[in-house]
């Protein structure tokens, strides 16, 4: 399977794709710096949802613990592109 | 007066804590008297669940009115013939300590989620298995359970807020109840409480009892289908935003109002806002 490792930006922008659609947030709001649970009101049921969609974006299996010291929209591009990464090895 | 004020006072302070001693030796007499009889003449564990569910009801309605005899409070319900429906889940604003004592002894059957730690208490550990009861886990899991439970027909009593209600803050709801509803489908039964003047809430001890005897009005409002706030094609986790907005809105206008006012208008739903998904119509998705 060949994926091509995806940008920063375009890792964020399908990010705020999949946040405005999933929580009903506005695009603006989806920003590095802005914390999941505390700006975004993101519970814990929500966050199970986002990792499914995450998953599709990068065809791997996500481990819950990948996301255990997730905090801001920033750390989860993180966790995104450090699996893209590791998909394309 | 003012001396029969302040005897009333004091009364109502010995009144309380007689009470609340009451409470704690009477439900562990009970776990280890009439419970385990009512396991054990109920061959089956449904029949069991049931009967210790109504002894249930009938140990806080006895508690309700051993405290209404005190003088420490009054109630009055409306709409209660709603609250026995099965299969419906039973949502409230929690303003005071004693919400799942009035509404228990409301309703003859109820599920009702309490603290896991008691699973591993040797003595409330029996009750509340063969009650059916539900022990507080997180998330998905505790969504999954609450779910299976109404799917199966049961009732389930759940308090939004999580906590109770902080008096003078605006609710903070959170949306595993909706998600609930959503998950199993039912419908969703909103139940204002009301308690004037406050007590028992968030950070009051116990006996700094109110100025006055405290009046508790329960209004049962109507259900509302917890698909009907799914438009076509959406997420669940946009349809539960809906649900919990709505459940705020009902209960925002419901804290703001007096208990007369609130029962009114829960009754009727005139002061609420009709949500627009409201007004189309429902795609039960499973």
């Amino acid at each position: 399977m060949s994926v091509t490792i995806k940008s920063r930006e375009e890792i964020l922008a399908y990010l705020r794709q999949i946040l405005v659609e999933l929580f009903e947030l506005k695009p603006e709001q989806v920003v590095m710096e802005a914390n999941l649970y505390t700006d975004l009101d993101i519970d814990s049921i929500d966050a199970v949802d986002l990792i499914l969609k995450l998953k599709e974006l990068t065809g791997r299996k996500i481990q819950p613990q990948t996301f255990k010291n997730v905090r801001t929209v920033g750390d989860v591009v993180d966790a995104v592109e450090a699996l893209l990464a590791n998909s394309a090895a | 007066m003012r001396n029969g004020r302040k005897i009333n006072h004091a009364w109502r302070i010995a009144a309380t804590g007689l009470v609340f001693v009451l409470f704690g030796l009477g439900a562990l007499f009970i776990s280890l008297t009439v419970f385990p009889l009512l396991r054990l003449v109920s061959w089956n564990p449904e029949t069991a669940r049931r009967r210790i569910q109504r002894a249930m009801q009938i140990t806080m309605w006895s508690f309700m009115e051993t405290m209404r005899v005190l003088g420490i409070l009054t109630y009055r319900v409306e709409g209660v013939e709603r609250l026995r429906i099965p299969g419906r889940l039973v949502v409230a604003n929690h303003p005071t300590l004693i919400d799942v004592v009035m509404l228990v002894s409301l309703m003859p059957a109820v599920d009702c989620i309490v603290k896991r730690g008691l699973w591993r208490n040797p003595f409330l550990r029996w009750p509340v298995l063969w009650a059916g009861y539900l022990p507080n886990t997180e998330g998905e899991e505790l969504v999954d359970a609450c779910a299976a439970t109404l799917r199966r027909g049961h009732s389930l009593l759940v308090f939004p807020e999580g906590t109770r209600t902080v008096p003078g803050e605006p609710l903070r709801m959170q949306r595993g109840a909706a998600h609930i509803a959503l998950a199993a489908d039912a419908e969703v039964l909103p139940v204002t409480i009301h308690c004037d003047p406050p007590t028992l809430f968030k950070g009051n001890p116990w006996y700094r009892v109110p100025e006055r005897r405290f009046h508790l009005q329960v209004t049962v409002g109507s259900p509302v289908a917890a698909a009907s706030f799914r438009r076509e094609g959406e997420a669940t986790s946009r349809a539960a935003r809906h649900l919990t907005d709505w459940l705020r809105g009902y209960f925002d206008a419901g804290r703001r109002m007096t208990p007369e006012g609130a029962g009114a208008s829960a009754a009727g739903n005139s002061a609420l806002p009709e949500p627009i998904w409201m007004t189309e119509p429902a795609h039960p998705e499973r």
